[in-house]
């Protein structure tokens, strides 16, 4: 009984941070399901957001989730830019091209945000940030509960998306074939960009929800690139449903990991898992 | 009777051709696969392209349906030139390409690939028509309209693969190795299919290996070997044509 009672507040923060994890996966996911390409930048794109909502915050007292409004059409312009005249380009080289061009980009957002904002550790700090629930024995903060119901949010919008829009569908065909993708009319340079964009949307979402969670300062893209990573590992590519188990597994393994082994089983538990999954079903729980 | 092109008949066939190619060179890379091959077809016809394996059947209804582009010669469709003109467009204007090993989206349901065969913008007016249309032919697929494409069998694939070509709302209906590893039975539904979609007033260009079978069906035919048209003509007289017979008859 003492010992369930315990791994309650571990399990439940586990799960909801697992919902943030998902967030920041999905549009790596997405890019690489479609494109082929790994979006090496995105976890500096996540940060990036978090960043603009920082600024938000501070010049104008804006609240963060009020932020989303204008971010998601910044940020999704801002992709199909990129897509159009970096990536594209890169692409009809090689795939190395267009994974150069993205690392490119991540050190490019790094030092600029280190430029504009500083090396100094930031956060999107509301009135919020501190309320917390009591259920039980257990208190949850305010943030991981948005957290959570974004992921839920965001994976129901993207999955109607793909499934029930013309673009969505010729999304979700290109990725699968993109030579038939095109004898069906489908233009994929036109569903790259538009692919790409909404990765873009999706990282500025995660960055809102990612800078009211947790602090962050211009490196902290690639320790989130690599949850990423984990996140889609483990629930294999193309599936949102994979996304959403990997993210749960994963925020799991966080605080099981550190609620048995300390802050070392924190690090350690997650990546544990991946290398497990990765012996056993290399292409993901859910995977294809 | 059939003949070998002239450029005189060449010209008597071309009137009022839907399709027009004109002596078109086609390469990979560096390599040459179609060497001044001239071909067309009228609206309504069945029209069918036999040859070997690797004689250039397929890279000749790619370069049709634009997935390739010639070095040289030119591509007509309905008076229009679609010579360099990209596959994403030329399906609006009216050639629905279905290619060889079906090639459907494996992880989508029957229903979202056929759907999906009507992504052009006219088409989509059209969709729940040509739907109609594609369960009256295959009935079957309006019962495993929710199962994914990759749990069918080899036919059934075939079927939607047609279908999906049908819900683009084509004039034309390119087809490449249509009964390649399907059994007898399947293939003569398929072909009564066919003759259903041309009672309908779409045209059809069809590619086989099965050359026999073919040229029992299709109105006219072209025989093509290592990336040239050799013969051309009426389709049951090219049964007869003793070249015909030697190379994939055996008799």
């Amino acid at each position: 009984m003492k010992l369930l009672s315990d791994l309650a507040s571990p399990i439940v923060i586990g799960i909801l941070m697992g919902g943030l994890y998902v967030v920041i996966a999905l549009g790596l996911s997405l890019v690489f399901g479609v494109m082929k390409v790994i979006n090496v930048a995105h976890g500096d794109m996540v940060i990036l957001g978090s960043y603009l909502a920082f600024s938000a915050i501070t010049m104008w007292g804006l609240n963060p989730l009020l932020w989303l409004l204008p971010s998601l059409p910044i940020f999704f312009i801002l992709g199909i830019l990129i897509e159009k005249y970096l990536l594209h380009r890169a692409a009809k080289m090689s795939a190395d091209a267009a994974l150069i061009i993205a690392f490119g980009l991540s050190l490019i957002v790094q030092n600029a945000s280190q430029r504009i904002w500083t090396p100094q550790t930031r956060s999107l700090f509301t009135t919020y940030s501190m309320t917390t629930f009591k259920i039980g024995n257990i208190y949850i903060p305010l943030v991981y509960l948005l957290d959570f119901f974004a992921a839920l949010l965001v994976m129901a919008a993207v999955h109607q998306f793909l499934k029930r829009t013309y673009l969505g569908q010729a999304i979700t065909a290109a990725s699968q074939d993109r030579q038939t993708a095109e004898l069906m009319g489908i233009n994929p340079s036109r569903v790259y960009q538009i692919a790409f964009g909404i990765s873009m949307a999706l990282a500025s979402i995660a960055g809102i929800f990612y800078g009211l969670t947790f602090p962050f300062n211009p490196q902290s893209g690639n320790p989130n690139l690599i949850i990423a990573f984990g996140v889609i590992i483990l629930g294999g590519l193309g599936s949102i449903g994979g996304t959403f188990i990997g993210g749960m597994i994963f925020g799991l393994s966080q605080t099981l990991g550190g609620h048995f082994l300390g802050p070392t089983g924190q690090q350690l538990v997650p990546f544990l898992m991946v290398l497990i999954v990765l012996t056993i079903r290399p292409q993901g729980l859910f995977g294809r | 009777m059939a003949q070998n092109i002239t450029p005189r008949n060449f010209i008597e066939m071309s009137e009022n051709a839907l399709l027009q190619i004109n002596s078109i060179n086609v390469f990979y890379g560096s390599l040459q696969v179609l060497w001044e091959v001239s071909l067309d077809v009228k609206s309504g016809e069945m029209v069918a392209i036999a040859g070997a394996n690797g004689a250039g059947k397929t890279t000749l209804l790619k370069t049709i349906s634009g997935v390739l582009h010639p070095a040289k010669g030119r591509i007509e469709f309905a008076g229009t030139d679609i010579t360099n003109t990209n596959a994403y467009d030329i399906v609006e204007q009216g050639i629905s390409h279905v290619p060889e090993g079906r090639r459907l989206f494996p992880e989508m349901t029957v229903l979202q690939n056929l759907f999906i065969g009507s992504y052009n913008r006219k088409a989509r007016e059209k969709r729940d028509e040509n739907l109609a249309r594609v369960y009256e032919l295959f009935p079957i697929l309006k019962e495993r309209k929710n199962q994914l494409a990759k749990t069918l069998s080899g036919g059934q694939q075939q079927m939607v693969a047609i279908g999906r070509g049908l819900m683009a709302n084509p004039r034309v209906l390119i087809i490449d190795e249509m009964s390649l590893g399907l059994s007898p039975l399947i293939v003569n539904e398929l072909f009564r299919a066919l003759k259903d979609i041309k009672a309908r007033g779409i045209t059809i260009l069809l590619v086989e290996q099965n050359v026999w079978r073919t040229l029992h069906e299709a109105d006219r035919a072209y025989v093509i070997e290592t990336g040239r048209i050799v013969l051309q003509g009426n389709a049951h007289d090219l049964i007869e044509e003793e070249e015909v017979r030697n190379a994939y008859f055996g008799t």
